[in-house]
């Protein structure tokens, strides 16, 4: 799969080409520009592996460090941020060794959680309108820190920087279906979270409802008919 | 009908618009008739929505200050 997408992917597609041209020229300001434009990335990445400031600083540091004195060894075969979310993630890892004795990421995979939804009233509308923008925040961070490391990095780098699925396969040398069931792991666990201050109390409508859509489930398993024929609407 | 597992299996398929047209239907229809995955599809997609617009965990200015301080005196040091 990523031989493939090597070789569906050129070069003067990466926007960041030309600046990272300028910098093995020996342009460091080239360099600064490429810093500042993927500082926050780098930083996302890095304190979801991490978990703490402290360390998530000093891998942001080793990772821009590594990447400018390793730029000469770049394939153009990526692009150059995947390239560097590679490094982030590689530096992360080594302090997080250093930390716990984790070896990569596949040793922070938490055991698999049960998939099934267990929070499903609906939501308010609008519900982010129900908190103050610092407060939304806060939620927002917690829910994704409560996420087992190895969730939170993909998580980040798929719905918060909005990297490709194929990207964030290649930033955390991950298979596709890896990176798949993750995402869709983590996305139902920020949901989860979230919606313990985002749903409506349950009324007993929602949980008749609730009741019936599960018995015409069931009928549609049991007997595999259409469900148009079950509705009864 | 799909199973409320399958359309579980398939929910970051339908979010992100892949997957085949006839899956989408599948799941639409579904979706139209099980309250319970209508509202866990449109909770996620919520959840998405509203995690991409608020910007978690942004580079604090005081961490981007030592990493520029960092690279400073690294590329002194080149000089
Ligand atoms: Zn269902």
């Amino acid at each position: 799969m990523t031989a493939n997408r090597r070789q569906n992917f050129r070069p003067e597609e990466d926007e960041d080409a030309p600046l990272v041209e300028r910098t093995l020229g020996g342009d460091q300001q080239a360099y600064e520009q490429l810093v500042r434009k993927h500082e926050q990335r780098v930083f996302r990445t890095a304190i979801a592996i991490l978990g703490e400031l402290a360390d998530a600083e000093e891998a942001m540091q080793e990772a821009f460090l590594k990447a400018y004195q390793n730029l000469p060894t770049f394939r153009r075969d990526a692009r150059f941020t995947t390239w560097l979310t590679r490094i982030a993630v590689n530096e992360s890892l080594q302090i997080l060794r250093r930390r716990r004795d984790a070896a990569s990421l596949d040793d922070l995979e938490a055991p698999l959680q049960d998939l099934r939804p267990s929070r499903v009233e609906e939501w308010y509308a609008n519900p982010e309108r129900r908190y103050a923008t610092a407060e939304l925040k806060r939620i927002v961070e917690e829910a994704i820190r409560a996420l087992p490391p190895a969730y939170r990095v993909v998580f980040l780098l798929r719905d918060v920087e909005e990297l490709s699925t194929e990207e964030t396969a290649e930033a955390l040398g991950l298979s596709i279906p890896a990176t798949k069931s993750r995402v869709l792991r983590a996305r139902l666990m920020v949901r989860e979270a979230l919606a313990a201050h985002f749903e409506k109390p349950p009324t007993l409508r929602s949980r008749l409802r609730r009741a019936t859509s599960m018995v015409r489930n069931m009928m549609a398993m049991a007997f595999e008919r259409p469900a148009g024929r079950l509705g009864g609407r | 009908m799909l199973t409320c597992q399958e359309v579980l299996d398939n929910l970051s398929c339908y979010l992100d618009g892949e997957g085949s047209e006839e899956l989408r239907r599948e799941l639409e229809r579904h979706i139209a008739r099980c309250a319970r995955c209508f509202v866990v599809v449109d909770t996620t997609k919520q959840t998405l929505r509203i995690v991409a617009d608020c910007e978690p965990f942004e580079v604090p200015l005081a961490t981007s200050a030592l990493l520029y301080d960092r690279l400073a005196h690294f590329f002194a040091g080149l000089l």
